[in-house]
């Protein structure tokens, strides 16, 4: 079958699932959603409509994610009148008058509509696009992404998918590498390589065998944008990988996924058949001769086997350790073979770069960082979600538009990006522009997408802290500068946040921190330092408070603080008293209450509950 | 390949291309410090110890990993690299345990103790097998500068010794990885490799199953590798290094691996590769086994000749003589058996016997038994009377059968039942304690040089062969020298091949050594599935005792002991000790009560694990039993009121030091304990201690604690503060003497509890003499506890240390460690190896 053929049966397949005739029902069921039980609601619906007599005329898919976590679980109803109306925030209970509403009367249900995609409502919603947390984004990555059935190859076609491939495979690999140095795409896995170069490396080394691979294994606490690409659009990303095997020369790609993601390596397994059955993987692909294969491997875990050579190594077998480059991947990779590997991310946009040009990519972002990013918006922000944006955007609209804001209305303090391998950008630099070089000047970096909200309630020595705490854990131990800094810096940590630091300590973290970036073998150890670096940067008062003064300026350190009532606020409502889980409140009603400082565990949920802010921390 | 170049330190080099930079440095003479890169091994790149700038590079990359370009611009020495490389090694070095090197009496103490002292777990260099030896040491001795001055991370992981022939000590391991590495090169898929992340990564094996499950087939390479103390040779680990490195071959099997034998006195410690290659391979039988056969203490070391019921030692003359009438009257009647583990030399002198003899010579292969088919035809022929005289060099026939025998001759280096009943028993030098050439298995004949001393009377059967044809009246048979043989052997066959290969798998090892089961000459070969004559244990002896109520490693090497002895808790007093016993066979060995109560009939101890009897001591657990336990022992320190009384406690003197604190201070002394341990891990009963004085001090050598220092710091620095009526020091003889040396210049009175060798404790042997002021005392009934101000020390630290040689070749005989491997193995189930 041609692939004319095969796109023309996909818009048929559109077609139908766009008709507006028919009733539909899209339920965001990524893990996130399901965790925030979506199939729950789903069975609901299902259970619902059959007792109606509706189920036959209507069509329930679940869906990716389109990012709103906060929301969850999201719904999207295509109702009476092919009005098409998301909703938010839905439970099981919702669904009858979900149903009533939107499906048979053609109205929103109004408590839980969170906007309008399209037709007339009648209710004074606002339009989906308009809304402020999807108005300043561009979905390339993450086109499809809730959008599309992504168990269903034709929907990913219909809308334009594997047209890259197709147009890649007319053309000669140099050609393909070409276009991709044309969209200025940079690796998005960290370290921002221009992925064009990389290509061109790979595809030089001459070799009988070649490999591609994509890096699956996203690591970084609080990250999941490669999850929910591989969830909600698998197709996009295994068309990348076969686009960079067809530009490199290499006859196997592997998908490395981390073990920990079992709908993303379900979601792969069933596209990579569904490739195989149009004929996408094999011999002789659209008749071009290229021959291509993919494997999914899983990672068991550690956070190092996100780096190439470790990668590589699990991919073989063996332990998880990085080795020193050069030789480069490109030179001799898996198997001592030329290797190219590029993160989901990158491969998703590689898709879409072949399918719609690599200069309409390069159309976004700014002149050094092309296109778009995907950030895993996480903290104390209103809105939490996975975003896509156009490169050099303010961290300011991200922020106050997108995110909506700190949560409480609490004072912004930085926002740390990068995850354990990046920094902290302080409140002053809110209106810097969101690219690889900016975020290097102010010492934080790009890294894979974490960026993590901090509030004046956190405390950034404690941050810190709890990044070595992970990157003390996931270092392979085969380094001396890793192994051992990690150590000590988080034990110096420890220390300090428990009122044990000496004003020596500072100067020694600087100093293991300088032997760990310069010294360490691989990029975990090179970055572990930098949560400490960075906030003893900016916030070096906030860790002499901590030593001099034993206080948490923040009032997060457990060891350094005391939650007081105000006589002069408390009103005696009792709340404190009920939230606290030792019973360490006690009071009369309508009396100030008191916290027996010795039962007291400092756990602040007495703060949490005062609505008087009577509660007050020192 | 062509050549490069390129410049390295504003120097021209030329190299192969294909070489690293750190290669192509050493080559023009430039030294950069490494620890993981070894020349047998891939490069690792872990240590970063080697790292440089090259222009154009991005950072400071490795000159191990780097491959050495045309044209490229390397600086191997700049201050920016000597920074780096410096803290990444007191980074490397805060994660081995390492106060000796910062302490302020290292030079001292070395002089003091010129060999490290034998422990357990080595918690610093001065008890670290590895100590003269270490690379390590020498690179941070160096590198003088202590810019990060990082605290020690002790791990605490315990010695693992459950395994045959190694202890394994990974608190510490560096990481470097040479062992896995050399495991994977030599094996292909290694038995061992990291395991675990983050702090808690080290070696170990597959779901950290023993190595005996794990494929290891105890090669040795990797301890041979090991550049710390982490990997050892249980048997060797405290022998020090080997003085002679000799190639010979082993004849253990007819595979006849070549080896280096590593000799030390006279001893030989280990027979190693001859190379870090798979070829070079060698099986645990050659690599650890011949030396632990050759220093069996079952060794036959004289002649014996058998006199109605008893064997009577004889000199060799005598018992050749006795040898030579049994067999006169035997012609054509003698069967001589004879195991393939012999040179060709000693083969060609039995076969000249048996020619003379007119007998019959059966040669037997390496692993045979008394089962073998030959053995059967000839023990019909023998009940008979066919034949009525046997000569043979190992455990083949039963006692019954030789003692049935008119005339038997044993020539054997280990005795069996069969020999205990043979008519004369000659003691043969064996394996690397005899020359001549040896054919192996492939038809090469290969040379067996001499690497170690025959125990007692023993000689080479060349020797004795020679020694009994000419009393048979053989001529041609009179041979000085083994040379003079060799020339003569022209007609011998290459032996067998031995079924297993032992190098691949370990449970493939020959059973039997001469006939004898290997497992019963060395125990640790029961672990691989070696059959081993069973012992019988009388259920009685299990019963008796001293019961163990509580026992706890307080410290590393520091075993806290709770013990029943009511007769020794009734009538203790502080500053008396108490004399152990493990076992009936165990040495008698004396430590100080630390506490006891009378009334619920219970003493305490704390016994620090450095030698035999104590490893034997600490093996034991709660529940467990201590054979004896005699005392109370020696002088109770006189109590009075002296004022302010200084307690000085280091090692087992921390403890020592409790009940004496307690009493004085219920006197209506002020008591200041001062307690000392190399760093802050080392230390223990802290609380108990300050219970029952007014203050605590407390002194690290690597200043992790408290004072920087020792005891002899803190005396100075309370001297400065108040009056000290009274000071008694217990610890180490080292400490003692160096407090004296302070405290004396001071006018402190000084009291220390002196630790000699001690044998029985009632003051009747003497070997716990000590000179006290120009008298002669026996610490035992006269102590422990004298002015330490008038000890002569040097005689002390003489007299102490003159069994050492003993004492370290006594570690590994400690039976109890063995008897462990004899427990079925068993843990999770992970692994899927049934157990």
């Amino acid at each position: 079958m041609s692939f004319s053929t095969l796109q023309q049966q996909a818009q048929l397949q559109w077609q139908e699932f766009e008709r507006p005739e028919r009733f539909r029902i899209l339920i965001g069921s990524a893990t996130c959603g399901r965790a925030a039980g979506s199939l729950e609601v789903l069975q609901a619906f299902s259970d619902e409509l059959s007792q109606q007599g509706l189920l036959a005329a209507t069509d329930i898919y679940e869906v990716g994610c389109l990012g709103m976590c906060y929301a969850e679980v999201l719904v999207e109803i295509r109702g009476k009148d092919g009005c098409r109306v998301l909703y938010q925030g839905v439970e099981p209970k919702h669904v009858p008058a979900l149903i009533d509403a939107q499906l048979l009367r053609g109205e929103a249900y109004l408590p839980l509509a969170l906007a309008v995609i399209n037709g007339a409502t009648g209710a004074d919603l606002p339009a989906f696009n308009e809304l402020p947390i999807i108005a300043p984004q561009v979905r390339i990555v993450m086109r499809n992404c809730g959008i599309i059935d992504p168990t269903n190859i034709k929907h990913y076609l219909a809308r334009g998918g594997y047209s890259g491939m197709a147009k890649a495979l007319a053309l000669t690999p140099d050609a393909v590498i070409e276009e991709i140095k044309t969209s200025g795409l940079r690796g998005r896995g960290g370290a921002g390589f221009p992925t064009g170069v990389k290509w061109g490396f790979a595809r030089n080394s001459v070799s009988d065998q070649k490999y591609v691979i994509c890096n699956a294994d996203e690591g970084d606490p609080g990250a999941f944008m490669d999850r929910s690409v591989l969830e909600g659009d698998p197709h996009a990303v295994l068309e990348g990988l076969l686009i960079a095997g067809f530009a490199i020369g290499a006859s196997i790609g592997y998908v490395y996924c981390r073990a920990e993601y079992p709908l993303a390596i379900e979601r792969l397994q069933g596209a990579i058949a569904q490739m195989r059955e149009h004929g996408f993987l094999g011999e002789n692909i659209l008749d071009s001769g290229f021959a291509f294969d993919i494997k999914i491997k899983k990672g068991a875990g550690a956070f190092v086997c996100g780096e190439e050579t470790s990668l590589m190594q699990s991919i073989e077998g063996k332990r998880g350790m990085p080795r020193s480059r050069p030789p480069f991947p490109a030179v001799s990779g898996l198997f001592g073979k030329p290797t190219n590997i590029n993160n989901v991310e990158t491969l998703a946009a590689v898709s879409a770069i072949m399918e719609r040009g690599g200069a309409w990519y390069a159309g976004y972002g700014t002149e050094k960082s092309r296109g778009t990013k995907t950030f895993a918006l996480a903290g104390k922000i209103t809105r939490t979600g996975l975003i896509e944006v156009p490169m050099g955007i303010s961290l300011r609209t991200i922020i106050e538009e997108i995110g909506g804001g700190v949560l409480g209305g609490k004072q912004f303090k930085a926002v740390q990006t990068g995850g354990p391998s990046g920094g902290c950008i302080p409140a002053q630099s809110i209106d810097l522009p969101v690219d690889y070089e900016h975020l290097a000047e102010v010492g934080s970096i790009m890294g894979s997408g974490g960026m993590i909200v901090i509030d004046e309630e956190s405390c950034m020595v404690d941050m810190a802290r709890y990044f070595l705490t992970f990157t003390e854990n996931e270092s392979c131990g085969k380094c001396v500068p890793c192994r051992m800094g990690t150590q000590h810096l988080l034990k110096i940590l420890t220390a300090i946040t428990e009122g044990r630091g000496t004003l020596e300590h500072l100067e020694l973290m600087r100093k293991i921190g300088d032997t760990m970036k310069n010294a360490s073998l691989c990029g975990l150890g090179q970055t572990a330092a930098n949560p400490v670096l960075t906030t003893l940067n900016y916030y070096e008062d906030e860790y002499r408070a901590h030593i001099v003064d034993h206080k948490c300026p923040a009032g997060a350190c457990r060891a350094l603080i005391r939650f007081d009532i105000a006589v002069d606020r408390c009103t005696g409502c009792g709340a404190c008293l009920r939230a606290c889980p030792v019973e360490a409140i006690s009071g009369e009603k309508k009396q100030p209450h008191r916290i027996d400082q010795d039962r007291c565990i400092r756990c602040g949920s007495c703060r949490q509950a005062c609505k008087f802010e009577a509660v007050q921390v020192d | 390949m062509g050549s490069i170049s390129l410049t390295i330190n504003g120097q021209q080099v030329e190299v192969e291309a294909g070489k690293t930079v750190l290669q192509a440095a050493r080559e023009a003479g430039i030294t950069i410090p490494t620890i993981c890169d070894h020349k047998d091994l891939n490069p690792y790149g872990a240590c970063r110890m080697c790292i440089v700038e090259i222009e154009g590079v991005r950072g400071f990359p490795t000159s191990c990993t780097t491959p050495a370009t045309p044209g490229m611009l390397v600086t191997t020495e700049s201050e920016r690299l000597t920074t780096l490389r410096n803290r990444t090694l007191e980074l490397m070095f805060s994660g081995h345990p390492n106060s000796c090197l910062v302490c302020p009496h290292r030079e001292a103490c070395e002089q003091y103790r010129p060999k490290a002292t034998k422990a357990a777990r080595s918690t610093r260099c001065g008890f670290c097998a590895n100590r003269d030896e270490c690379d390590l040491r020498t690179m941070a001795l160096a590198a003088s500068t202590q810019d990060l001055q990082l605290p020690t991370l002790y791990a605490g992981y315990k010695l693992e010794r459950d395994d045959p022939f190694m202890d394994r000590d990974y608190n510490l391991c560096v990481l470097c990885g040479k062992c896995w590495r050399i495991c994977e090169k030599i094996h292909g898929k290694p038995a061992i490799s990291i395991i675990n992340r983050g702090k808690w990564a080290r070696i170990g094996t597959a779901f950290d199953t023993s190595h005996v499950y794990s494929g290891c087939t105890f090669c040795g390479a990797c301890i041979d590798i090991c550049p710390t103390g982490t990997l050892t040779d249980r048997f060797a680990r405290w022998q020090g290094k080997a003085e002679r490195e000799i190639p010979s071959t082993c004849m253990l099997c007819s595979e006849g691996c070549s080896v280096i034998a590593q000799n030390k006195g006279g001893q030989l410690l280990a027979n190693t590769m001859t190379g870090f290659t798979a070829a070079s391979s060698l099986c645990a039988l050659g690599r650890f086994g011949a030396a632990q056969i050759l220093s069996s203490n079952q060794r036959l070391i004289r002649p014996l000749v058998r006199e109605g019921e008893d064997q009577i030692p004889m000199d060799w003359q005598g018992a050749v003589q006795a040898a030579a009438e049994g067999l006169g009257p035997c012609v054509a009647a003698t069967a001589l058996v004879i195991s393939a583990t012999t040179s060709r030399e000693d083969r060609f002198l039995y076969a000249r016997l048996a020619e003379h003899l007119k007998g019959l010579l059966v040669i037997l292969p390496t692993a045979a038994s008394s089962e073998e088919e030959p053995l059967q035809t000839l023990t019909a022929a023998m009940t008979k009377g066919e034949i009525r005289a046997l000569i043979t060099n190992g455990d083949f026939f039963t006692a019954d059968l030789l003692r049935s025998l008119p005339f038997s001759l044993v020539i054997d280096a280990l005795p069996s039942a069969g020999s205990a009943q043979a008519s004369v028993v000659l003691p043969a030098a064996i394996l690397s304690e005899s020359a001549g050439t040896f054919r192996t298995a492939a038809g090469l004949v290969k040379t067996l040089a001499v690497s170690s001393r025959a125990p007692g009377d023993a000689r080479p059967e060349w020797q004795i062969l020679s020694g009994l044809g000419q009393a048979l009246g053989l001529t041609g048979c009179d041979f000085s020298t083994v040379e003079a043989i060799t020339p003569l052997v022209t007609e011998d066959t290459a032996p067998t091949t031995f079924a297993g290969d032992p190098r691949e798998n370990v449970r493939e090892l020959p059973v039997r050594f001469r006939g004898h089961l290997l497992a019963d000459i060395v125990p640790a070969f029961a672990a691989f599935g070696l059959p081993v004559t069973p012992v019988e244990v009388s259920e009685e002896a299990l019963g008796e005792g001293f019961p163990i109520l509580e026992k706890r490693e307080i410290a590393p090497n520091m075993h806290f002991f709770k013990i029943k002895a009511p007769q020794v808790a009734k009538f203790s007093l502080p500053g008396q000790f108490a004399i152990l016993m493990a076992k009936e066979t165990s040495e008698r060995s004396p430590f100080t009560l630390v506490d006891w109560n009378g009334a619920e009939g219970w003493i305490t101890l704390v016994i620090e694990e450095v030698g035999r009897s104590s490893r034997e001591l600490a093996s034991l657990q709660a529940g467990d039993r201590i054979a004896h336990v005699s005392g109370p022992l020696g002088l109770p320190l006189p109590i009075e009121n002296k004022g302010t009384v200084l307690l000085g406690g280091g090692c087992y003197g921390i403890g020592a030091i409790f009940p004496l604190a307690r009493t004085l201070r219920q006197a209506g002394n002020r008591v200041i304990c001062a307690i000392e341990a190399s760093s802050a891990y080392l230390l223990y009963m802290e609380k108990e201690l300050a219970a029952v004085c007014d203050q605590l001090i407390i002194a690290t050598k690597d200043g992790s604690q408290g004072v920087r220092g020792g005891i002899q710091e803190v005396v100075v620095q309370v001297a400065e503060q108040e009056t000290i009526d009274q000071f008694i020091a217990i610890g180490c003889t080292f400490m003692m003497r160096m407090v004296c040396e302070v405290s004396r210049p001071l006018g402190i009175s000084t009291l220390v509890a002196l630790n000699p060798i001690m044998v029985d404790g009632t003051g009747m042997c003497g070997a716990c003499r000590v000179s006290v002021g120009e008298t002669t005392r026996f610490a035992c009934i006269d102590g422990p506890i004298f002015d330490g101000h008038g000890v002569d020390w040097d005689e002390l630290a003489a007299r102490r240390s003159a069994y050492a040689r003993q004492e370290v070749q006594a570690l590994p005989q400690t039976v109890d460690l063995n008897a462990l491997m004899h427990q079925p193995h068993s843990h999770g189930g992970g692994c899927g190896c049934g157990h």
